[in-house]
This record gives C-alpha cells, sequence and structure tokens, in this order.
C-alpha cells in the first residue's frame, strides 16, 4: 500500500544505498532529463500511483499540455544526489514529515510559493498541514481497530483506556514492535488519562509506566501492518493499534474488522518540490490542481486514505467519508502528530525517536 | 578460465592427453583458487571487515559499542535468547531426524527415494510462505485448535503462536532436512556387514546398533548438528513471525538497528559479538566432536 508498508521500505532503501553507491560506476544508468513542457511526480508507488495517474495525471495533462511522468519512492538520498550532482529529475515529491524535515535541514527543497496556490483551497486545508517546504495532501492515522465478530460495533473499545481494559473487553490486542514509539507512547498516555490537547511534550516514563499495564494483554506485537490487519481479521486478537486505512481496506474487502476514529494520532503526507526543479511554474501548476476537493475525493475512493481539503467530502457519498479519518466528525475526535517533538535533537545528540526506539527494544526484551 | 578446456572438442580428449591436462594443472595449481579467492575476497571478507571497522570506529577508534552492549542487560538477555532457541531447535531436529535418516537407509531404494523426496519438498517452498503456513494451522483459529475445541479437549483455543512453541515447531520444521541430509549420508556410508558381524557374535539386535551403528553414525549426528545450530542461530524471520516478545532475538536487533535506527555502528556490533560467539561455540563443537572427519581430512 502507499501507506506505512513504503515508509518501512523507505529505511531499507536507506541501508540498500550503499551498496547501490558502492556499484553504481559499473552502471551507467542517465535518467530521463525533466525537460520543459514535461514533470516528474514521484510518490510511492503501486496502487496509489496507479490512483495518481487515472485521477490526477491524465486530466493535469490534458488540461495544460505538461506530460507528467511518475516515479517512485522519493528517496531522500537520491534527492541529494540529484541536487548535489546539478541534475535534478524530480519536480515534485509525496513523503511525510519526518523525510521532509530532514530535506530542509540539507537544504534540498523549494520553498512552497503560497502565492501561487488558489487560496480557497488553502483555506479548506487545516493549518497544521502548511509548512514553508511543504502542503499536505494525503492523512492518514493510527487508530482502535478492532474484529468485529469479537467485539461487536457499538460494544466495542471506543477510548485506548478501553482498549487498556482487558476485562471489560477481552481478547487478545496486538501493537507495533518495528518502525518506532509513536504512537504507541501517545497512545499509553492517552489511556493513563492525559487529555488528548496536553499530549506533547511526552511524559515518557509516565507512557512506559502504562505502557507496562498493557504489556499482559498483548498477544503479538506486529512487524508490519499487513501482519496487524492479518492478526485482526482472522481473529487472533480482538483489538489492535494500527493503520485505520489499511483495516478499512480489509473491510471493504469483507474481512469482520472495523476502526474507531477516537483519540487516533493524525498524520499527513506532502507535496514538496525539489530544489533546482526546472519547472517550478509547472510544478506549483499541479500541487494546486491536487489540493482540489474533487480530486482528492477520487484518491480516497481508489485507496481509503483521509483528504487534506476538507470540501472534497461534498464529493462522496456521506457513508464513504465517515469510514476516513479525515471526515470532519473524525478528524474532531483526533491529535496531531508532533513530529517536531520527535525529531528534537537533545543533549545526548539522539532524537527521542532514536532514543526511545532502543528504550523500546529494552523494554521489550527486559519484561517476558 | 577454464571454460575453454571444456569446448566440444576437448570431449575426444584421449586419456594420455586428459593425463596430460591434468598435469599441466598440477604445476599450476594456485591459479585454480584465483577465482573463488577474489570471489571471497571482494564479496566476503571486505563486507566483513568494514563490519568490523564500523563497530570499531565511530569515527576515532571507540569501544563505546562493545562497552554499551556489557552494561544494558537487553543485548544479552537476547543473546542468550538467540543460543536457547538454537539449541533446542538442535535438540528436536535431532530427535525427528535421527530415526527418519535411519528408516531411509535400512529401507528398500524405492521407498528411499520417496522419503528423500518428502525431505525435499520444503525446499522447494519459500520460508516466508511456510511460516504463514504455520500461523494458519496452529493460531487461534487454526486447525489444530479447532479440531481439538471439536472433539471436546479443550474448551477454548491455547497459544500455540506468538511463543516459544510455535517458534519451535516453525524453525524445526524449516531446519530439519539440514539435520536428516548428513546423517543420512555418512549412515548410506556405514558398512554394513559390521552389523551382521557383530550379530553374528551373539549381539542383541539392540546391542549391535548401539555399540556398532550408532557411533559410526556419530559424524552425521554432529554435522547436522553443527549445521543447523549454526543456521537457527542467525534465523530471522521465522522468530519474528511465530514468536512472542520472549523470542526476540539478536537476529531482531541487528535488523532494528539497521533499518530503523540506522545505527549501523552499534547494529555492526551486535553482528560481530554473534559471529564470535559462533564461531567460538564451532571451533568448540569440532575439537570436541571431530568434525574434521567430515571433510575428509580425517577417515571416517
Amino acid at each position: 500500500m502507499a501507506g506505512h508498508g513504503s515508509k518501512i521500505k523507505r529505511r531499507d532503501f536507506l541501508a540498500v544505498t550503499g551498496a547501490g553507491l558502492a556499484v553504481g560506476p559499473f552502471f551507467h544508468v542517465r535518467p530521463a532529463k525533466a525537460d520543459k513542457g514535461e514533470l516528474v511526480v514521484v510518490s510511492w508507488g503501486g496502487p496509489w500511483n496507479e490512483a495518481l495517474r487515472n485521477v490526477m495525471f491524465k486530466d493535469f495533462e490534458a488540461q495544460t499540455g505538461v506530460r507528467v511522468r511518475d516515479d517512485a519512492p522519493p528517496e531522500n538520498a537520491k534527492i541529494k544526489a540529484m541536487v548535489e550532482s546539478g541534475n535534478v529529475t524530480w519536480d515534485v515529491i509525496d513523503t511525510d514529515m519526518p523525510a521532509i524535515l530532514s530535506l530542509v535541514d540539507d537544504n534540498l527543497l523549494e520553498p512552497i510559493d503560497y502565492s501561487k496556490l488558489d487560496q480557497k483551497k488553502l483555506n479548506n486545508i487545516p493549518k497544521e498541514l502548511h509548512h514553508p517546504y511543504a502542503i499536505g495532501h494525503k492523512i492518514y492515522s493510527f487508530n482502535i481497530c478492532y474484529n468485529t465478530d469479537l467485539l461487536p460495533k457499538g460494544k466495542h473499545p471506543q477510548s485506548w483506556a478501553d482498549v487498556w481494559d482487558g476485562e471489560k473487553f477481552p481478547g487478545g490486542r496486538t501493537f507495533n514492535f518495528r518502525g518506532g514509539v509513536s504512537p504507541q507512547l501517545e497512545v499509553a498516555l492517552l489511556a493513563d488519562g492525559v487529555p488528548m490537547d496536553q499530549l506533547y511534550p511526552l511524559d515518557v516514563e509516565r507512557g512506559w509506566k502504562s505502557f507496562d499495564r498493557l504489556r499482559p494483554l498483548v498477544t503479538k506485537w506486529y512487524g508490519s501492518h499487513s501482519e496487524a490487519i492479518q492478526l485482526l481479521s482472522n481473529g487472533e486478537v480482538a483489538v489492535g493499534c494500527t493503520i485505520g486505512a489499511e483495516t478499512i481496506t480489509a473491510k471493504r474487502q469483507g474481512a469482520p474488522v472495523d476502526v474507531e476514529y477516537n483519540e487516533g494520532k493524525l498524520s499527513s503526507d506532502y507535496w514538496s518540490i525539489v530544489k533546482g526543479t526546472q519547472n517550478p511554474d509547472a510544478a506549483h501548476q499541479f500541487i494546486d490542481f491536487a489540493l482540489a476537493g474533487d480530486r482528492q475525493a477520487g484518491m480516497s475512493k481508489y485507496v481509503p486514505y483521509g483528504f487534506s481539503n476538507s470540501e472534497a467530502a461534498n464529493h462522496m457519498a456521506p457513508e464513504e467519508a465517515a469510514d476516513l479519518c479525515s471526515s470532519p466528525e473524525n478528524l474532531k475526535k483526533q491529535f496531531w502528530w508532533n513530529v517536531e517533538w520527535w525529531g528534537e535533537v537533545g543533549p545526548d545528540g539522539k532524537t527521542p525517536r532514536e532514543r526511545l526506539a532502543e528504550e523500546y527494544a529494552a523494554w521489550m526484551v527486559k519484561g517476558q | 578460465m577454464l571454460g575453454s578446456a571444456s569446448s566440444p572438442v576437448d570431449l575426444s580428449l584421449s586419456r594420455r592427453e586428459a593425463v596430460g591436462g591434468a598435469r599441466y594443472w598440477r604445476s599450476r595449481q594456485g591459479a585454480l583458487v584465483i577465482p573463488v579467492l577474489v570471489f571471497l575476497l571482494a564479496l566476503y571478507v571486505y563486507p566483513l571487515s568494514r563490519l568490523i571497522m564500523w563497530s570499531l570506529f565511530d569515527p576515532e577508534l571507540t569501544f563505546q559499542h562493545y562497552g554499551k552492549l556489557l552494561d544494558d542487560p537487553t543485548y544479552l538477555k537476547a543473546l542468550r535468547n538467540t543460543l536457547e532457541t538454537s539449541f533446542g531447535v538442535t535438540f528436536f531436529s535431532l530427535l525427528l531426524g535421527y530415526p527418519l535418516a535411519y528408516l531411509m537407509v535400512i529401507v528398500g531404494p524405492r521407498m528411499r527415494a520417496v522419503l528423500i523426496a518428502i525431505v525435499l519438498i520444503p525446499f522447494w517452498t519459500s520460508i516466508l510462505v511456510r511460516t504463514f503456513a504455520w500461523v494458519v494451522i496452529l493460531g487461534r483459529n487454526g486447525l489444530i485448535n479447532q479440531a481439538m475445541i471439536q472433539v471436546g479437549l479443550i474448551d477454548r483455543p491455547v497459544a500455540l503462536i506468538y511463543n516459544m512453541v510455535g517458534v519451535q515447531i516453525g524453525m524445526v520444521h524449516v531446519l530439519l532436512p539440514f539435520m536428516i541430509l548428513p546423517i543420512y549420508g555418512v549412515m548410506s556410508r556405514i558398512d554394513r556387514s559390521l552389523i551382521r558381524a557383530a550379530r553374528s557374535l551373539g549381539a542383541r539386535p539392540r546391542h549391535a546398533f548401539l555399540q556398532v551403528f550408532l557411533p559410526l553414525s556419530l559424524p552425521g549426528v554432529f554435522a547436522g548438528c553443527a549445521l543447523v545450530f549454526l543456521m537457527a542461530v542467525g534465523f530471522y524471520i521465522t522468530p519474528a513471525l511465530l514468536g512472542g516478545p520472549g523470542q526476540i532475538t539478536i537476529a531482531t536487533l541487528i535488523e532494528m538497528m539497521v533499518s530503523d535506527l540506522l545505527n549501523w555502528g552499534f547494529g555492526a556490533t551486535l553482528a560481530v559479538v554473534l559471529l564470535t560467539v559462533v564461531g567460538a561455540l564451532f571451533i568448540v563443537f569440532s575439537s570436541l566432536m571431530g568434525l574434521d572427519r567430515l571433510t575428509g581430512s580425517r577417515a571416517v
């Protein structure tokens, strides 16, 4: 999927890049240059790119005469190599905030010229998603996902405190082991009674203590979101914490699963422009086109990720919108991931993301 | 390289010419080693030395990674998990594999072919697929639990996966052929007339087996155990999918360090420590049990 699975892949790509650079000289790869009149848009491949082609690229090409070529994945190391060699072939990229922050640090992105974007569309996009170098377009969230055979809708856990309550809501739990400690720490604090608007800065000690209480309920610490969906679908566990959109996909395919959006952790993928692009105007033109409500609604129909432009809800059936994390009602019940808190380098030279992932491994191994 | 020596013309070489060819290469023995040497140096020795460098330099010479490993009980516990799991897998593989290998030796050729096929067929399927198959079979709503509930043996599902039981079942299944084949190889070379001789000298079948056949088959047992153990230590997929939090292995932590945390220095340190421990165990194994007999450097 275009979701979290690809994010894990990005890290693998980083690992492989080293090898790629080493053998580079043996293979002369010359990517087609993005000439004037052609725009290269880089996203996560698979069904998401397919949807982009059908919903975005075709009509954009017809309306502007600019040909769109797609590529995948928007790997940071590749952008760095392009910008530094002065051979920039990518124009627009679709990626998440940690990747963008690290690209901004290395000065590899063009600032977004907001005057070139339609103000009406921007007003419909949450302020949290307006970044000097990026504008959010695809929203996804980590949610309470449950098996409807074991916990029928209505009698299902409606808060993280419920998920922590093994007596009222029996059955195994599944939480992620790989891919960092967010949202586990956030939801552990919510389960312990921290109000949603006072989550950050996270009280890490309190989070671990709350997590200790969850441990006996967990059947399996999953390694990938597809594993979590499988555990939920076949009833190995009753409830888990994974990406709601993936669960909705499974639900649409007939699996007995559903999503409770209350207290979910929202994050977004963003459009950004690569430094030194040959086509800054076309790039802005494309982003503006792609932020339109009807376009985003079209994307959500292909892949049930949320739209950032609230106007998109007007272009789909109400029950369809209600299944998405970004419907106005669902958006209200959730909190935005604070990427800055997780990415801030501390006195030990490490970010909470790095430091806490190691603590998490230790917590996991120690507590058996 | 040697490719030119196998052109169609060479097929008609007379014996004398062939002997001449052998003599030609005997005087140039060193050259025969070069291809494999280049291969190993470039693709094995060099990366391995880089790995060791990563664990020691960051960027200056430092033992901080090793210090951290000793300070934090997490990693030693994961190492212990890994070794315990591997010993268990080796033990159960031997328990299941030895009788089957023996059966393969004593049955007729047709039955033997069938047995060998049964042992080898799992090799044709990817480990990932086989591991997922175990999830289907052993899960809460899996075949075994459902069958036991139907029969009335249990009234609620028992945990067969996401714990040590699942890991052992999954890993033994994958590694069993590596136990059976070396044992079978050694057993099939044992001169059966020795057993008949023991019998004709009055040994009961059990004694003939225990005192003649079993000791002669031990090199195969040692080889199988060493092979299974060494492979089990580096296993990643099966413990990750079938294990619970108690079965976190060192391979899982290495993967996490390298791809989640991009802490290559510490990941390399874990890898070097694992390599050292396994290497040390292997040396102990082979000096105690005479693994060199298998490579032919000592007569069986």
